[in-house]
């Protein structure tokens, strides 16, 4: 076969192969409400990730945001000046009572607020994107995952990988024989930062400060974690039974309790591991997941994704047209949403990186399935486990010791 | 030691130094200032695709794109700078640096040749409709560069969080050319920014045949103010009439060939940024410029300063 003949014969063999190998491979289209007013929804949480949250919904016509709700004043202050003709509530309930034109409510408060929120939400029969983790105890995420079953409503975590474009790609080869047998995961959240909200007013401290207050915080491995853990719960298709853990404030000397690095590992019945590490001393390689299997390495970084391969991998069509980064000794092959579509039109490098941040398309699949009835990438259930599991793991760290995680919770 | 905390964002370093209160309190005043830079930088990021500016990029041209009510001020706020600088601070010009291989972090974007699309640049071909938050480019192969503002937005909304946290004494700087003071160092009357000599030469003659002229530096005395250096640096391509630095004039699309540097304080880094971009193009917009700015001019050696510029050293000659 000549050289011509031969990459022709490549790139046709990848084509048919791409439209195999690579079906979940699309962006989703925005959602739209034809014929209709956007959908009112209201924010509940003015905070940094509500703020986050007005970013990505200005981008989606399909709903527009009517109320914005904070207990604390100037961030409600700062929260309605963000959004125009936005009605501000000091109380979700006064929201919900005044407000009856609000089909969908946003939770961005503190975790432990989360479930009386969720239930007062649902109770009003409106539907529900809550921050994940849902709750900051298994109890609480309990009772919203219950108060949410046989609800025509859409009731949805806030838990960003499973709607991700980049990360359903992924999600399709880790469970072929591009990957084949997952033996390990590791994950890590890293970030130099301090994790307090400056607050020159006490009263004002403790509450803003809640993310350090061991009475209600469920530390960096059951805030950060909850993310991470439901990603290997969902390429697993299992649930961990055990998970130990140990952390201590190695850095952030300034009189808290809440560890500032921390660790937790996660063992699934099949000897497979996560082990999870996070820290606010480094910013070190950030926040990723790292699937390891026999055939490929899957790393997942939120925006990108990339497949290291082993030497003895068998070779794919599709390789073809794959985008490669060097990592040290490591060539990484970029996972791209949309590939064969950007392949055809000879985009194929456009494409590298999502174009909106994952937070966007969790969004975007919450409204689908408020307004189309569609069913939602991660479910209720799915946040209950996440959220329990981290909560467990937060445990573990906390004691220094191993925790079982009870079947029951797992559904 | 007072904290000194850093972040690696919109290219280059910013850094936050705080006094006046316990540490653990300006340690997290200072991060939530940084974290604002960032949040900021993945928002108007020119070379991340998530970013809200690569989505205005991308579908600004098709027609009225909705987008947030932060964005959407700043973007008017370009405007009304786009204006006041008679056009010489234009967002619009990152078509012709494109084409012109400038944006270095760009690997998507060779330069194709040819003739910079000039048809392409021109804030008032922007669309903005109050009403209802939208954006539209009117003539096609637009797209908006926000580098000459981007950094004094950033610092301006840094510089509040640090405010509202009730912080009272805090300098925070970007790149070393945008520089924000809250109040002033313990003891002292304002914070102080030794500004270096200019080169002998001007921008665009290349920075190769620059030579150090008289060694005239310059001292800004800041306390609640803003700070914005400009000066080409940083990539220099080959145009086909020379060296082509960074700074681009764009009503002509030609490299900015009258200062070597300029400086503006403003009491917003945002507007610091754009006017200090603007009178690197054309020092003669100082005589427009606002009653609130202070500016200073380097050219061949020396500095030339008015406005509210506080502290001009013996010699410096005052523009008539």
């Amino acid at each position: 076969m000549s050289q011509i003949d031969r990459r022709q014969f490549m790139v046709h063999a990848a084509g048919a192969v791409a439209a195999i190998g690579l079906m979940p491979d699309s962006l989703p289209a925005a959602v739209r409400r034809p014929g209709s007013a956007p959908l009112p929804i209201a924010l509940i949480g003015a905070g940094r990730q509500g703020r986050a949250m007005l970013v990505e919904l200005a981008k989606i016509d399909a709903v527009k945001v009517v109320a914005v709700c904070d207990s604390d004043e100037r961030r409600l202050d700062a929260g309605v000046r963000r959004v125009a003709d936005a009605e501000g509530f000091a109380d979700h309930r006064a929201l919900l009572d005044k407000r009856k034109d609000v089909a969908a409510v946003l939770v961005a408060t503190p975790t432990h607020q989360h479930k009386d929120i969720a239930l007062d939400a649902i109770g009003a029969g409106r539907h529900v994107y809550c921050e994940a983790p849902i709750a900051h105890t298994v109890d609480d995420c309990r009772a919203i995952a219950s108060a949410a079953r046989g609800k025509r409503l859409a009731v949805v975590p806030g838990l960003e990988g499973r709607s991700n474009p980049v990360y359903q790609l992924a999600f399709g080869f880790s469970r072929s024989d591009a990957v084949r047998d997952i033996v390990a995961i590791r994950a890590q959240h890293c970030q130099k930062t301090s994790w307090r909200v400056p607050a020159s007013d006490p009263a004002r401290d403790r509450a803003l400060n809640w993310r350090l207050d061991p009475d209600v915080s469920i530390g960096l491995v059951g805030e950060l974690g909850v993310q991470a853990i439901d990603v290997a719960h969902w390429y697993r298709g299992r649930f961990p039974t055990t998970v130990s853990g140990s952390g201590s404030v190695r850095f952030h000397q300034d009189g808290r309790t809440v560890f500032d690095t921390a660790h937790a590992d996660l063992h699934f019945d099949d000897g497979v591991r996560l082990g999870y590490f996070a820290t606010l001393a480094s910013s070190y390689e950030s926040r990723h997941e790292l699937f390891v299997g026999s055939n490929a390495s899957i790393r997942l970084a939120w925006s990108h994704a990339w497949m290291f391969k082993e030497a003895d991998a068998p070779t794919q069509g599709w390789e073809v047209y794959a985008n490669r980064q060097q990592f040290h000794n490591d060539e990484g092959i970029t996972l791209i949403a949309g590939a064969t579509k950007l392949a055809e039109q000879g985009k194929l490098k456009e494409g590298v990186g999502l174009p909106h941040p994952s937070l966007y398309y969790a969004l975007s699949d919450f409204f689908r399935a408020a307004i189309e009835g569609a069913a939602p990438a991660a479910t209720i259930e799915d946040g209950m486990r996440a959220s329990a599991v981290a909560i467990l793991a937060h445990q573990a760290s906390v004691a220094g010791a191993a925790v079982p995680i009870p079947r029951d919770i797992l559904g | 030691m007072p904290p000194r905390l850093a972040l690696a964002a919109m290219g280059t370093r910013f850094e936050v130094v705080l006094a006046g209160g316990p540490d653990a309190f300006l340690r997290a005043a200072g991060d939530a200032a940084l974290a604002e830079i960032e949040q900021w930088d993945r928002r108007l990021s020119l070379f991340r695709p998530d970013s809200t500016l690569a989505h205005v990029n991308r579908h600004a041209d098709a027609g009225p794109l909705a987008v947030d009510d932060e964005l959407f001020e700043l973007l008017v706020a370009c405007r009304d700078l786009h204006a006041a600088t008679a056009g010489a601070f234009d967002p619009t010009v990152a078509p012709l640096m494109r084409a012109l291989g400038l944006h270095t972090h760009d690997q998507r974007h060779r330069p194709p040749g040819g003739v910079p699309p000039l048809e392409a640049v021109g804030f008032n071909a922007v669309d903005l409709d109050a009403s209802r938050r939208t954006i539209r480019f009117t003539r096609p192969g637009m797209a908006l560069d926000l580098g000459s503002i981007a950094k004094g937005h950033a610092l301006d909304a840094a510089a509040d969080v640090l405010r509202d946290a009730g912080v009272e004494c805090a300098m925070l700087q970007g790149g070393t050319s945008g520089v924000v003071a809250i109040g002033a160092p313990p003891g002292l009357e304002s914070w102080r920014v030794r500004l270096p000599p200019p080169l002998q030469g001007r921008a665009g003659e290349g920075l190769a045949s620059a030579q150090p002229g008289p060694r005239v530096p310059l001292v800004a005395r800041l306390r609640d103010l803003a700070l914005s250096v400009s000066a080409p640096g940083g990539r220099v391509v080959q145009g086909p009439d020379g060296p082509v630095t960074h700074v681009l004039d764009p009503r002509t699309g030609r490299p900015a060939r009258v200062a070597s540097v300029a400086a503006v304080t403003a009491p917003l880094a945002r507007d610091a940024d754009a006017w200090s971009t603007a009178l690197l193009v054309d020092p003669g917009l100082a005589a427009r410029a606002p009653a609130t700015l202070g500016w200073a001019i380097g050219r061949d050696g020396a500095w030339t300063t008015g406005g509210l510029w506080i502290e001009a050293p013996a010699g410096v000659a005052e523009v008539s």
